[in-house]
């Protein structure tokens, strides 16, 4: 994929935004079995086949887009989880909207701090969700302050760095017993399982490396 | 084979609002993709009122958009919530500046998705919500958890805002009424036999003759407790019984009574449920300033019935009689 990174490549533009969300689809969409038997041990076992569908739609929009500045890019997909039920695609929607929401031009480091910042703490507020009750905030919470405390020069570093905490973050929901979420009707049984939709934030950062 | 009257289950939501459409052409009209209903005639330079939940409990919400009412209301599948999708997609098409008032039904799910599209429109549009939890056989005391349901008093909710927003009241005021309208009611509800699952025919639970479900909600689970069946005076008087008690009514304060059928409960039955009501208020001297009976707030087909008292001031009757006209409620 021909990916034309604006300047020289210290912002994220909208092109490799595109990217990067068209990776993340896909390495969605090949595991969603992955995510689905997390979920199937801890949950309900709908959230593989719920993520993947949504990131269908969004891919089937991203497509369709120029892709002129990241917020376009963040907004496309976010319109594709809006549109499912459950809880979890209703709050990746709410994520990917308030990034929607961020400047109309190409992204600087800081702009990746305040966008994802707000995004984050838009979630966990509308979630009722903390850090350790072993949800996709104990993935997003260290990946946006990775990206708000960097002192990286370039996107693609922050976002790296930013990637490590998110999947730190997500292994760390292997010793937690879930507060929120359909997890937490099974207490210490799921205590050991990974929650699947920290695994898909940790995937999603990860999906930048190499655009 | 299902016992449940339709064509495909995916389309059942739709087409039955197609049919909403061709009985009131004059008042309503349905938006698809996303899927909303709004007023045919556009209200302009008003507060927007909104509502919405999933569909099974009909004419709730869509047969309340119109003149005196909502502005639009937002259906979710059978038992689920609407999308944000859909909410936002709402709020954009009657938000004519005046900032939009979202009524909410306490739930899980619609509570995340309403709260997800004001959210993501907080910076073009002024959203607020008032949340309906007027279902006393939720009450529990846990701190952080779902609390109580909201059921049949939603109607007054609805109505009430309606009136206030048509007359030209803005935004923070239609909304701190709204939550008012909450704060003084309550609801109880009774079943007698549940509901039919569209999809498999089958009744969501099973009653022995001779039994009902106490403090059911409006979704086809069971109620608090099994209790053998009693006549009607004596049902009455224990629903109504702890909802006096819950609001605090003492002799000579005024009330309004939704006695509401949830789907397969017959007119007459209604109506002596409403003689009982009124009964059992006249003995503790309440007066019933308004009653309204009828199927409003239904479960699919659940045989049974909600009592709401809702603690009355002149001012909110004034908001009550106010003229409304929608496909459900029209004076």
């Amino acid at each position: 994929m021909d990916m034309t990174i604006d300047g020289n490549g210290a912002a994220l533009s909208g092109a490799a935004a595109k990217g990067w969300l068209l990776t993340f689809a896909d390495r969605v969409v090949a595991g969603a079995d992955e995510l689905t038997e997390l979920d199937r041990e801890a949950g309900d076992g709908d959230f593989g086949w719920n993520i993947s569908s949504a990131l269908k739609r969004g891919r089937e929009g991203l497509v369709g887009i120029e892709g002129e500045h990241p917020a376009e890019v963040f907004q496309t997909v976010s319109d594709a989880f809006l549109a499912s039920g459950g809880t979890s695609g209703p709050l990746f929607g709410l994520w990917f909207g308030r990034l929607g929401a961020g400047p109309s031009a190409s992204w600087g480091v800081s702009d990746l701090g305040a966008a994802f910042g707000t995004a984050t703490g838009a979630v966990q507020r509308l979630g009722k969700a903390e850090v350790g009750h072993k949800t996709m905030v104990d993935a997003m919470a260290p990946a946006s302050e990775a990206l708000t405390g960097s002192s990286a020069d370039t996107w693609s570093e922050a976002v790296s760095e930013a990637a490590r905490a998110a999947r730190a973050g997500a292994d760390s929901t292997g010793g937690m017993i879930a507060r929120r979420g359909r997890a937490s009707y099974l207490g210490e049984r799921a205590q050991d399982v990974l929650d699947p939709g920290a695994v898909a934030v940790a995937w999603f950062f990860a999906s930048a490396e190499g655009v | 084979m299902s016992r449940f009257f339709m064509n495909e289950r995916e389309t059942l939501v739709e087409q039955a609002l197609e049919g909403l459409v061709e009985a009131h052409g004059g008042l309503v009209d349905v938006h698809t993709d996303p899927l909303f209903v709004t007023r045919q005639t556009p209200a302009r330079g008003k507060v927007a009122l909104l509502s919405g939940g999933g569909s099974g409990h009909e004419p709730l919400h869509t047969g309340f958009v119109g003149t005196g009412m909502l502005d639009a209301a937002v259906p979710g599948d059978v038992f689920a919530s609407p999308t944000a999708l859909q909410v936002r997609a709402a709020i954009q098409a009657v938000d004519t500046g005046e900032g939009a008032l979202m009524v909410v039904k306490n739930y899980t799910g619609d509570v995340l998705n309403f709260s997800i599209a004001a959210e993501l429109l907080s910076d073009t549009h002024r959203v607020e919500q008032v949340l309906v939890d007027d279902d006393l056989a939720t009450q529990k005391e846990d701190e952080g958890g779902p609390g109580r349901r909201g059921t049949a008093a939603v109607v007054a909710v609805e109505k009430i805002c309606g009136a206030a927003a048509e007359a030209g009241a803005p935004l923070d005021e239609v909304r701190d009424l709204g939550r008012d309208v909450v704060a003084r009611s309550a609801t109880l509800g009774v079943s007698f036999e549940a509901c039919t699952n569209p999809m498999t025919g089958l009744r969501s639970f099973d009653l022995e003759p001779g039994e009902m479900e106490f403090g059911v909600g409006i979704h086809g689970e069971r109620g608090i407790e099994t209790r053998s069946t009693t006549d009607a005076a004596a049902l009455v008087d224990s629903l109504v019984a702890p909802l006096m008690d819950t609001l605090g009514l003492r002799r000579g304060d005024t009330v309004l009574t939704i006695v509401n059928g949830l789907g397969a409960t017959h007119g007459l039955e209604l109506g002596v449920a409403a003689r009982e009501t009124r009964r059992v208020l006249d003995g503790a001297g309440i007066g019933v300033v308004r009653s309204l009976v009828g199927p409003y707030v239904t479960s699919l087909d659940m045989k049974g019935l909600s009592i709401t008292l809702i603690a009355m001031t002149d001012d909110l009757v004034k908001f009550w009689d106010a003229p409304v006209r929608t496909p459900a409620l029209a004076w």
